[in-house]
């Protein structure tokens, strides 16, 4: 009789583990019955068994900043004094995603300082979600060393958000991890979209950039349904799907042109060209929506 | 009751073993993958399954205009030679590594922005086996400022 209660409440315990790992399962590897008719190799159609989906970090983003000659706005940031005082796990995932643009956006504009106290706040928030030292916070430590230029920044972010990234998931935290690539990609798009003058010719190639996250939002919405039960996810799809509404007014015409590949250079490049057309009125919404959205985010 | 017993550890081995072979799988990324992708930094998502021979997978991503790029597709060598392409979201091959060797990294730079689709296909093994090889794959994208 005793050995069937321990084999009764086994079966329970691993029915109870394995529905946990699955809420915070790394569920953007979705399974997708839509994407069949596979036909790599020739042969037989395959039926996709996962699916990723990628959003493009704030460093991608911002990058056309910097090109733009635009004036240099730290007030408009979520300040980096802000960090102890989001107490919630969720709040915290999504201001440590805020953080990475706000420094990837001083960075631009060699603060050093400033990039420093962002560096601080965000290894704050690294502890406070349980992220070792080792893993998502490691490169800190080297800061005061390396900070005397762009490039030293620019990897210091990126192994650090990679190393979130990869301990988050790897603890079966994918939730957390994509909470941290939604605020990071708001508060890229709020950034964008607060500095630019939508009438300025030399503001093109941000405009242009901000009608191109029409592409990624979609990703980004996948990404959040592929977490159904992730409740802080889902309080901010509905926003993310009027957002989308929104974007349904920008119109990117695509034309093709023809592929080159160089063997020797292992390059291969795409000579399309695509047309971005995105009127102010549709600018202003879609500028209001991610203020709405940002507001949420950061708000304490 | 033992044998009771053993039956209970081998169910919950086998129901607790795909979690254990998940986080092994991001710890080998981290390894054996993410050091290949330099000198493009690494964009910072990490894409990566147990995939078992004949399995498809697929990574949605937005290249930026005038932006180079990397994919860099890895896998455990029990795996074999892994295929990958580039799709345009028409599905129209842009490039196939079987062309090229089966080579795992190619670079990357598109005039303009655009959605595009790396598909990745586990060989199938040539000599039929009982036991069905799995291992871990990865899709690592890169870019360049």
């Amino acid at each position: 009789m005793k050995t069937y209660i321990i084999l009764f409440f086994t079966i329970i315990a691993i029915v109870i583990f394995n529905t946990g790992c699955n809420f915070s399962n790394d569920s953007n590897q979705i399974e997708n019955d839509s994407l069949n008719n596979i036909d790599l190799n020739g042969e037989h159609s395959k039926k996709v068994k996962k699916i990723f989906y990628n959003v493009p970090s704030p460093i991608e983003m911002t990058a056309v900043i910097q090109k733009s000659g635009t004036e240099y706005k730290p007030e408009i940031l979520n300040s980096y004094k802000f960090a102890g005082k989001y107490i919630k796990v969720p709040k915290q995932a999504l201001i440590l995603g805020v953080y990475g643009s706000d420094l990837s956006y001083v960075r631009l504009f060699d603060q050093i300082q400033l990039s420093i106290n962002y560096l601080s706040s965000i290894k704050k928030l690294c502890d406070e979600l349980n992220i070792p030292e080792e893993q998502g916070s490691f490169a800190i430590s080297r800061m005061e060393t390396n900070m005397d230029n762009r490039d030293s920044l620019l990897q210091i972010i990126t192994e650090t958000y990679a190393s979130a990234d990869l301990y988050l998931k790897e603890n079966e935290r994918g939730n957390t991890a994509t909470l941290i690539i939604l605020g990071g990609w708001i508060e890229a798009l709020y950034i964008s979209t607060t500095i630019v003058d939508f009438d300025l010719e030399q503001n093109k190639a941000i405009i242009n950039r901000i009608a191109e996250q029409k592409y990624s939002l979609s990703n980004l919405v996948e990404l959040l349904k592929s977490y159904p039960e992730d409740k802080d996810l889902q309080e901010y799809l509905p926003l993310l799907e009027d957002l989308k509404l929104k974007y349904e007014l920008v119109q990117i015409d695509y034309v093709k042109g023809n592929v080159v590949t160089e063997k020797d250079k292992k390059l291969t490049t795409i000579n399309s060209t695509a047309i971005t057309k995105m009127s102010k009125t549709s600018f202003e919404d879609i500028k209001a929506s991610i203020l709405s959205i940002r507001n949420k985010i950061v708000n304490i | 009751m033992n044998s009771i017993l053993k039956k209970v550890a081998i169910v919950a081995m086998a129901i607790v073993f795909p979690f254990i072979v998940n986080a092994q799988c991001k710890g080998f990324t981290k390894k054996e993958c993410m050091p290949s992708l330099k000198p493009y930094v690494y964009n910072g998502q990490l894409n990566s399954a147990v995939l078992n021979e004949g399995d498809v997978a697929e990574l949605l991503l937005t290249f930026y205009s005038g932006q180079d790029y990397r994919i860099f597709v890895c896998a455990q060598d029990m795996l074999g030679n892994i295929e990958f392409k580039l799709l345009d979201t028409d599905r129209n091959t842009i490039f196939y590594n079987k062309d090229h060797d089966l080579v795992k990294f190619w670079d990357f730079k598109s005039n303009s922005t655009q959605q595009l689709i790396v598909q990745v296909r586990v060989p199938v093994a040539e000599v039929k086996s009982e036991i069905v090889q799995s291992g871990c794959v990865s899709i690592l994208a890169g870019f360049k400022e």
